[in-house]
């Protein structure tokens, strides 16, 4: 960040890391929501069965690699568009 | 984002300094969650029978960031053109109102 002094900086990041921790938080609760929605409609038991279980697991694996990936071409898609901005201005 | 910077405001005091620069991740952090959001809903379908990303939801991840972020470009472009229409007068109301 362009013009902070140093204890700005540090007030920042302080910040940043509170809004990291709420992030974290809200992509848990999303995260179990989705994949509950996806892998669990079996009400028979009181306990996740296996392949409730086992999709459980593969949801969070795929949602993991799918978030690292699109974090990829997030990264990239931004650094296009610093190096041209839209156009007009 | 440095297209809201330079109204040669006399400057600014720590504490919008660093509102900007949250504001600023806040706008990215928002970018990121709905791209992923609307990429994962489109190309990952619910059945998971395997924990990694096969190569057709690979590309489909790929091919959906990309016309994200078109689109964006693509509305950004069509709204200015509606501004300058509008007002061709009115001075520089910019949408992301700052």
């Amino acid at each position: 960040m362009d013009g902070l002094t140093a204890a700005e900086q540090r007030e920042f990041e302080s910040r940043m890391q509170k809004k990291q921790m709420k992030e974290f938080m809200g992509m848990f609760s999303h995260l179990v929501s989705h994949c509950f929605d996806a892998c669990v409609d079996d009400f028979t038991t009181k306990s996740l069965i296996q392949r409730e279980t086992g999709c459980v697991s593969r949801c969070v694996k795929k949602f993991m690699a799918g978030s690292e990936r699109i974090s990829q071409r997030f990264q990239e898609g931004q650094a296009q568009m610093m190096a041209q901005p839209p156009p007009g201005r | 984002m440095s297209m809201f910077g330079g109204f040669g405001r006399p400057q600014p005091s720590s504490a919008e300094k660093i509102a900007a620069a949250e504001a600023e991740m806040d706008l990215v952090t928002d970018m990121f969650n709905k791209l992923q959001q609307a990429c994962m809903k489109k190309c990952i379908p619910k059945e998971y029978r395997e924990g990694e990303l096969n190569k057709g939801e690979g590309v489909c991840i790929d091919r959906c960031a990309a016309k994200f972020f078109d689109v964006q470009m693509k509305i950004s472009e069509l709204l200015q053109q509606e501004a300058q229409a509008k007002g061709a007068g009115g001075g520089g109301m910019g949408f992301g109102g700052m």
